[in-house]
């Protein structure tokens, strides 16, 4: 069973396929688990490599026996928050409104060669899965439910995805060399060919059946004067229809074309001095014991003939035995048997029955759809998660948070539980379905989503209750939830170039190398210039056009020729290193040093005392060694330990190490207790007194 | 049991009777086998005495490596089951071992498969023949030096290449249902032929055949790729062929046309996955034999083999032009095709992801690369002339095909209807395409020496029918097979 896994498409170059497929059969099975609606992903890590692959199918969510294949697929449902602004678009979304460029992207999946078999309880469904072409709208998709497209294929052992497209190779080593026209004659046929059999002849369709019905008569007479057949071939019935085999016919069909397709010819030469003849095949050739051998060394090892001929019939060639099998499939023993199989085959199928899946499902909002937010809070609380209900107020909990409505029959939590986000019956559907909301925007929707639903005036995009974090870039003023969201939005949808990686990825360190021009505008617009303010907010842009105005006015103002000396910053002549501090000296009033003066020592009481000393040295003793506090060894801290009561001295820090042991019997916290100084000299540590408390 | 005056052709059937004993291995889906049962069905349903039935010779090596690299070659010939282990490194560079077993005899089924379809095209350029079979052949998955997809040696290249030599232009045909690759990429470069396979395309076996593939170089929009989906059934096969064989007729012009018959585009193929009966398989056979040029008829994947038996049966009665009972003659293998002993097939009830809209766009898009080959529709292409003296017509092979003909070499295209005419230069050892196909609305007044090159009569008048019939193409025509 192949896999279905959904995603976003990175562009990654075509791998050539090996391997013939021996079929194949493809199984949709319900896109949207339990595990994604309850976004356990944190479980589930992945990274992304150059773009394409993964670094390590680490942990997987098995709850059930829902496994593998589907882990993959949330995973990757994972990435497309990571791969969606970077991803190649989809062809054929032109023309697509943005809610159908939306959803069109919940119709893509990823086959995955991974093969994995699944209780047939988690069939829901059927669905078709195309490849998509090039020249379909994403559209007919669209339109039609249950329909997914997929331009990429899950490799799981090289764990990466691949256009599943082989390549016609280009290349003499590849290509046939076609030859020109030739003016000879053709080659002769004489040497290619043997003429077996010719319709031009003289003989009538009659004449050539009769031929046939004598050859036959012929066989059964022989077979009647043959020793080894009478025995095999009993009754007179028996002999005929072995001597009417196609092996037979074909001799005739000879027999005539070799006499010219004279009947008489041919006749004589079917009944040649040497006594009728007898065309005999495998099927009859062979006796009843040599059958027997055959069928027994079938059993034993299957259609391997040349293990079956070593073994069993060494006088037989493997010829013999290839076109006797083909035979013997058709004779009542094989039927026989093949019978008695599809019995037991019968016997061994258990009934599957699938029942309706009825499974309470834990996202089910009991309490319907009642206006106010009394429902939502009663059903988080009915799901099992905690109350603490209206407290963060981020969405109005009586609308769908999908397509917004307010009367649904039936309300399902979704989202984190804390934002209590709830969907209605058939934006539930789809979710379950598609993996995806209908309307772009909402939390899970990618950013890249989100911002073109706000562009749009599309406000589905959450009324955060906290401080978003907006772009800095100028005209964009794009808000996010999250830091790191942003910064990735900053970086690919700003960073330089094609800028399509996610950030996380380490880059190579680079070499900025400003060409001629930038480094003249460095100094010509030095007013605009300020290195300092850009340093502390790398995010805010620079008006470039104004830097360039800048310069060319520079420029056309004449610096002139110094414009060259200026941006080749030729190196100066400032002298030896003694000079230049005389220089300096010089400059700041003082007496010209000799030149070896400032390398001599600040004496010990003049240099200055710092104010604060942060590990002052420990005291001196008489003999002017410094007397430093003993530290104990390991040894003698488990002596210590294990000495019944060094009570007083408790400090946070045991307990605190000790607390998984004590959480689990609370043995010693009642020892703890006991042992705990009326004042401890530092509040408890929260976790310990937690601990203490409980 | 009838004859058709109408659409008689000299037919030659090449087999071999020891085809059907070779043995791919266990469990292993190519059975020759079917070739075999193919043979004796054809004895019994008497198509058999109606054709030229040749034994082929064994392809020589020499003659394989015409396409095939020495090496490979020499290793096929080589290699033998107890001897595997000394050629490890070879079998993985030559891709034999897993999808292309070596078997007992292995070389010698290549070279009977070889050997059949290079008879055949000699056949044909011998124009001893209209039309020649070799269900032995089809073997379009094997590479200049690689064997794949239970193909080792191509003898649909071979035959081409033999073709060559004296037609002009070679249309290729594929209808199995995986990809002919091994022949496209054998003439990807070339303008010479063009491949046109239909195919399943999409995490399917070989993985080739994009609708954006259409040749390289000298060869480009040469290839012509007709991606699929799963459940074509007859309908929906015959509403794309169609338009695309005529299309490709009208703007290629084919001087010799070779169909690949795989008949794992069957419904119920163990490995394919399409939705034809054999009528509808056949359908194609007898579109393509329309068109009335040299026609090589080659087998190729198939893997049930009661029903590849059945189909190359019936279209082996196609190619003959003669009506043959639904009811199955008995025969050797007749308990194979139980439990009704018909000869057609119905359908499955699978879906046919095919729809009329995606059918439509794939043939648009065809339909503009076709567009692109010089002999553009827009361009009132004209026969060549058959008087054409030889330095004019070598003027022409110099023409860059990609690029638009010059107006001198279009003038010397426009031929006054009388003087258009079959065989006329037969053997003077000019050109030999005179059988390409032409635009069908043009009639050919046949002159009196053609005659002498023709067999009878009917012959050529029955060509002439032919021509005349692929106009209506689109339309199902019901009287080219009437029952008598």
């Amino acid at each position: 069973m192949h896999v279905l896994t959904r995603g976003v498409r990175p562009s990654i170059p075509p791998a050539r396929r090996t391997g013939q497929c021996y079929g194949k059969h493809t199984f949709a099975i319900d896109v949207a688990q339990e595990a994604i609606d309850n976004f356990s992903r944190d479980k589930v890590k992945f990274g992304w490599k150059d773009g394409c692959s993964f670094e390590g199918i680490s942990k997987t969510t098995q709850r059930d026996s829902r496994s593998f294949g589907i882990d993959v697929e949330h995973s990757l449902e994972e990435h497309i928050a990571a791969m969606e602004e970077e991803s190649t678009e989809l062809p054929g979304t032109d023309g697509l409104a943005p809610k159908q460029r939306h959803q069109a992207k919940h119709r893509e999946l990823f086959l995955s060669r991974h093969v994995e078999t699944l209780p047939a309880t988690h069939i829901r469904g059927k669905c078709t899965v195309t490849l998509l072409n090039e020249t379909e709208s994403l559209l007919s998709y669209l339109n039609k439910d249950d329909a997914f497209f997929y331009c990429l294929v899950f490799d799981p052992s090289q764990k990466t995805l691949l256009a599943d497209k082989g390549e016609i190779r280009v290349g003499s080593r590849y290509q046939t060399e076609v030859t020109n026209l030739l003016k000879e004659e053709p080659r002769n046929s004489e040497d290619l060919e043997t003429l077996v059999w010719t319709p031009e002849h003289g003989l009538t369709d009659r004449q050539i059946d009769q031929f046939l019905v004598v050859s036959r008569s012929v066989g059964t007479f022989a077979r009647a004067l043959d020793c080894s057949s009478s025995v095999k071939q009993p009754s007179l019935h028996m002999s005929a229809a072995a001597a009417s085999r196609d092996i037979t016919l074909f001799h005739a069909m000879d027999t005539l074309h070799k006499s010219g397709y004279s009947i008489e010819g041919a006749l004589s030469s079917l009944v040649p001095a040497s006594g009728p003849v007898l065309c005999r095949d495998e099927m009859e050739e062979w006796s009843a014991s040599e059958a027997n051998l055959f069928e027994e060394a079938l059993d034993k090892y299957g259609k391997d003939f040349t293990d079956i001929r070593q073994d069993f019939l060494p006088w037989k060639t493997l010829k013999n035995l290839v076109e006797y099998y083909y035979m013997w499939k058709t004779t009542d023993r094989y039927v026989q048997q093949k019978r008695v199989k599809a019995v037991e085959a019968e016997s061994k199928l258990k009934q599957v029955y699938i029942p309706n899946y009825n499974k309470p499902n834990p996202a089910l909002v009991s309490s319907g759809g009642g206006a106010g937010a009394g429902g939502a809070p009663a059903a988080a609380g009915k799901a099992g998660a905690v109350l603490n209900g209206g407290t963060n107020g981020t969405a109005a909990p009586n609308l769908c948070a999908s397509c917004q409505v307010t009367n649904s029959n039936q309300w399902y939590a979704w989202g984190p539980q804390h934002l209590q986000y709830r969907l209605c019956g058939s934006c539930w559907q789809y979710w379950k379905k598609y993996g995806g909301l209908k309307t772009a925007g909402v939390f899970g929707e990618s950013e890249a989503e989100a911002a073109k639903g706000a562009r749009e005036g599309d406000e589905t995009a959450l009324s955060a209750s906290h401080r978003p974090h907006r772009c800095t870039v100028l005209n964009c003023a794009k808000e996010f939830k999250l830091r790191a969201h942003l910064a990735r939005h900053v970086a690919t949808a700003h960073g330089a170039g094609e800028g399509a990686r996610p950030v996380m990825k380490t880059r190579a360190a680079f070499y900025l190398r400003a060409s001629p021009f930038t480094r003249l505008a460095r100094r010509l617009a030095r007013a605009l210039r300020r290195p300092r303010h850009y340093a502390h907010s790398p995010f805010s842009p620079i008006n470039l056009h104004q830097v360039k105005h800048e310069c060319t006015l520079a420029m056309a103002g004449g610096v002139g020729a110094g414009i060259g000396a200026e941006v080749r910053g030729a190196a100066r002549a400032r002298g030896p290193v003694g000079a230049v501090a005389a220089r300096l000296a010089a400059a700041h009033g003082g007496a010209a040093p000799r030149a070896q003066d400032w390398l001599t020592l600040t004496p010990r009481d003049r240099m200055p005392a710092p104010n604060h000393v942060a590990f002052p040295k420990p005291p001196k003793a008489p003999d002017g060694s410094l007397m430093y506090e003993r530290v104990a060894s390991r040894a003698e801290l488990e002596a210590r330990r294990n000495e019944p009561a060094p009570a007083p001295v408790l400090t946070p820090a045991p307990p605190l190490k000790r607390r998984a042991y004590d959480d689990i019997n609370g043995l010693d916290m009642y020892y703890v207790v006991l042992q705990e100084p009326p004042r401890p000299p530092h509040p408890p540590h929260p976790y310990t007194m937690e601990a203490l408390l409980g | 049991m009838a004859m058709q005056p109408h659409s008689k052709k000299r037919v030659c059937y090449y087999y071999d009777s020891d085809i059907g004993n070779y043995y791919y291995g266990q469990g292993h889906p190519m059975k020759p086998h079917r070739i075999r049962m193919t043979h004796n069905l054809l004895l019994n349903y008497g198509l058999y005495r109606k054709m030229e039935i040749y034994r082929p010779h064994k392809a020589t090596a020499d003659e394989m490596t015409k396409f095939h690299s020495d090496d490979y070659i020499r290793f096929l010939r080589s290699i033998r089951p107890d001897n595997m282990n000394e050629y490890n490194k070879q079998m993985q560079r030559f891709n034999v071992g897993e999808d292309c077993p070596v078997f007992d005899g292995l070389y010698e089924f290549c070279q009977l498969s070889a050997g059949g379809s290079v008879a055949a095209a000699v056949k044909l350029n011998k124009q001893a023949s209209e039309i020649c079979i070799n269900w032995g052949g089809g073997l379009h998955h094997a590479k200049k030096s690689e064997a794949s997809g239970f193909c080792y040696v191509n003898d649909i290249v071979l035959g081409i290449l033999e073709l060559l030599k004296y037609y002009q232009r070679v249309l290729y045909i594929d209808i199995d249902v995986h990809h002919g690759d091994g022949v496209e990429e054998a003439f990807y470069t070339t303008d010479r032929v063009m491949t046109v396979s239909f195919h399943k395309y999409g995490e399917y076996f070989p993985g080739t055949g994009d609708l954006r593939d259409i040749g390289a170089g000298k060869g480009k929009y040469y290839a012509v790729n007709i991606p699929l989906r799963d459940g074509m059934d007859d309908e929906s096969y015959e509403s794309i062929f169609v338009p695309i064989i005529s299309k490709v007729m009208e703007t290629f012009q084919p001087s010799a046309v070779v169909l690949q018959c795989g008949a794992d585009s069957l419904t119920g193929d163990r490995l394919g996955c399409f939705n034809l009966t054999v009528r509808g398989h056949g359908r194609c056979v007898e579109l393509v034999k329309r068109f009335g040029l040299p026609f090589l008829l080659v087998g190729g994947g198939g893997y049930t083999i009661r029903n590849v038996s059945r189909c190359w049966t019936y279209e082996t009665s196609v190619a003959l032009g003669v009506e043959i009972a639904n009811e199955l003659p008995y025969n050797d293998y007749f308990e194979y095709f139980g439990p009704d002993f018909k000869l057609h097939i119905s359908p499955s009830n699978m879906s046919n992801q095919n729809t009329p809209e995606y059918l439509e766009k794939i043939k648009n898009r065809l339909f503009e690369n076709l567009r692109m080959l010089p002999h553009a529709p827009g361009v009132q292409v004209q026969a060549i002339p058959e008087d054409a003296v030889n330095d004019e017509s070598e003027d022409e092979d110099k023409i860059d095909k990609d690029e638009r003909l010059p107006q001198s070499e279009k003038d010397k295209r426009i031929t006054g209807e009388g003087e258009l005419s079959d065989s006329e230069d037969e053997g003077e050892g000019g050109r030999r395409d005179n059988r390409s196909y032409r635009a069908p609305q043009r009639k050919r007044p046949r002159l009196d020496k053609d005659l002498a090159h023709h067999k009878d009569d009917t012959n050529n008048e029955d060509s002439k029918d032919d021509v005349k019939n692929v106009s209506n193409l689109e339309e199902p025509k019901k009287e080219a097979t009437p029952s008598a």
